[in-house]
């Protein structure tokens, strides 16, 4: 059974169709990529899986049960985690004490809160950071430390919004190797991402949005060749017959 | 982890050392009135403390707490002239009522932000401190309306909240304020703490954690309007006369607040400190000058205010604060992270 079934949604923001119809499924353990033209509607099909907005149409399945139009912490709750576009930290904490709030998802107190956070931040090795206000990290120190807050919480799918954007290529280079080590955790990742060698590198399948409608999904070498997403990427001119 | 140990210490020294002072103070200040300057400041401690707790910890400013401030006051003296009802349970019974009423309050303003947020909260405070400014009764129980309510003399006698002299009002109103900031120090340090400050900096990040904000700040805004009635009531019983100017005004909220913000909200501490140092010095200028220039008061608070928004916007404990936790030059970084997060 797959993870997660994403039947037919749909979102209109005023007259703008955000997505249109749109249908996946992620398996167990795998890792899908997500691309497409800003504006594609990526982050709008995160937000409605995440729970953020309902969808106008369709129906979201983890596990099985129907999840669509949740709220964000009941979602979280059903181990569904998420990073953000423009990374969020809680600015006026210390890292640990970012992390803890993703620890305190479980039960248990302010101890057990703790160790969970410590030992997320040891996974994405920000251990020597730990006493470090967030305001003041580096964007991607800042990125890392919205993924260590997610693991805190345990997810079984991780939805990672643009974790390598703005990143210098050492940084990129970590941050693949962290989310390689994710999924060897038995976590299930679902990454919108715009940098090519990232998502290529990473993803088992992956999926290109445009305006709102999927137009491919596939392998990652099948997907890069094909004439639609060239030419949704590139315009008409520059896809020549026969460049495959 | 040996060096911040004692810095710890001496971070928990110097309260334990101001409550040694506190507590014998009774026998050294001489005179009716430093007593009564004294109480004044601990009840606006203790008020500003139990409005940090939903304040300070959500970052959202109520003007508000002055109506949860009447019920408490209003309600325990009610009970007491119509029932004979004790006003120690009364100001439980009041606490529960201002619960329900900041829970009924809180959940529509908790949906705005910012100065829509103060507005909405001091318009249901102001509505309810003119419904009882024009109210003589209500239901056959008399409320006098702007003419206010003495509250029955019963002469010494502490199972009624009345006591001869000042001392004993002055150790009642210390041990609710040790009892507010034991609760905000738990608070603090627990789930919900954490909670209310990830919500403060970023809501919908700690709602993609599994917070769900609505029902943490409504508990904090329970919790502070169960404390803020409290204190209402205390209020109404050291000075056995309630109106509703006096008792549920706009300027008891503005005190409220503007003590905990120059002290320094979302800390234990920091409203004490607002309260310790802004009440004598609206005492003094109002006992000084206070005749010929009505509201002087007034206006030193809106100055304290200014200053302290412009150069210490976190307030007058952070410096404090940053004094008894910097290592000293030379080992700065040297400690583990453990040690190091620990002394905050």
């Amino acid at each position: 059974m797959a993870l997660l079934e994403v039947q037919a949604i749909g979102k209109t923001f005023g007259g703008l169709q955000a997505v249109k119809d749109l249908s996946f499924t992620v398996e167990p353990g795998e890792i899908l990529g997500i691309i497409g033209p800003n504006g594609a509607g990526k982050t709008t099909a995160f937000n409605m899986i995440a729970g953020f907005f309902p969808p106008d149409s369709g129906s979201i399945r983890f596990k099985g049960e129907d999840i669509t139009g949740r709220r964000p912490w009941d979602i979280s709750h059903r181990k569904i985690a998420r990073t953000f576009q423009l990374s969020k930290p809680f600015g006026d904490l210390s890292v640990l004490e970012n992390a803890m709030v993703g620890g305190f998802h479980h039960q248990g107190g302010r101890g057990a809160a703790r160790r969970k956070a410590e030992e997320m931040l040891a996974f994405v090795g920000m251990t020597p950071q730990a006493a470090v206000e967030a305001n003041n990290l580096t964007a991607t120190d800042r990125k890392r430390l919205e993924l260590a807050r997610c693991l805190a919480t345990d997810p079984e799918l991780l939805l990672l919004d643009e974790v390598v954007a703005g990143a210098t290529p050492t940084e990129a280079g970590v941050m693949m190797e962290l989310i390689r080590k994710v999924r060897a955790g038995g976590v299930t990742i679902i990454m919108v991402e715009h940098v090519m060698r990232v998502i290529m590198g990473l993803s088992d399948r992956v999926l290109v949005l445009h305006h709102g409608e999927t137009i491919a999904v596939g392998a990652p070498q099948v997907v890069s060749k094909d004439p639609t997403v060239l030419k949704a990427y590139l315009g008409e001119r520059h896809v020549q017959p026969g460049n495959s | 982890m040996t060096q911040p140990a004692s810095r710890n210490g001496l971070l928990y020294a110097a309260p334990a050392a101001a409550l040694l002072l506190l507590l014998f103070l009774p026998a050294v200040v001489r005179g009716d009135y430093y007593l009564h300057v004294l109480v004044g400041i601990l009840f606006f401690a203790y008020m500003a403390s139990a409005w940090n707790i939903v304040c300070g910890y959500t970052g959202q400013l109520s003007l508000g707490h002055s109506a949860l401030c009447g019920i408490g006051g209003y309600i325990s003296t009610l009970l007491l002239i119509n029932l004979g009802l004790s006003p120690w349970l009364g100001m439980l019974v009041g606490g529960v009522c201002a619960t329900i009423v900041g829970i009924l309050i809180g959940y529509p303003c908790f949906r705005l932000r910012g100065p829509y947020f103060t507005l909405t909260t001091i318009a249901f405070a102001e509505i309810l401190r003119i419904w009882a400014e024009n109210t003589e009764e209500i239901l056959g129980i008399e409320l006098r309306g702007a003419q206010g309510i003495s509250v029955p003399l019963k002469g010494h006698h502490p199972l009624f909240f009345q006591f001869e002299g000042k001392v004993a009002y002055f150790y009642v109103i210390l041990a609710m304020l040790l009892m507010v900031l034991a609760v905000t120090f738990w608070m603090e340090r627990s789930r919900m703490g954490f909670y209310l400050k990830a919500i403060r900096a970023d809501q919908d990040a700690a709602e993609a954690l599994g917070i769900n904000s609505t029902r943490y700040l409504l508990s904090a805004m329970a919790l502070s309007s169960f404390l803020t009635a409290l204190g209402g009531s205390f209020y109404a019983q050291y000075f056995r006369y309630i109106n509703p100017e006096r008792n549920m005004g706009l300027d008891l909220s503005i005190e409220f607040a503007l003590m905990g913000i120059v002290g320094g909200q979302g800390t234990v501490l920091g409203p004490v400190l607002g309260a310790f140092l802004l009440t004598p010095a609206g005492e003094i200028s109002r006992a000084t000058l206070g005749g010929r220039f009505p509201g002087l008061h007034l206006a030193i608070y809106g100055l304290v205010l200014v200053l302290a928004v412009m150069f210490l916007p976190k307030g007058l404990i952070q410096p404090i604060r940053q004094c008894l936790r910097r290592p000293p030059a030379g080992e700065a970084g040297t400690g583990t992270p453990e040690a190091r997060s620990a002394a905050s």
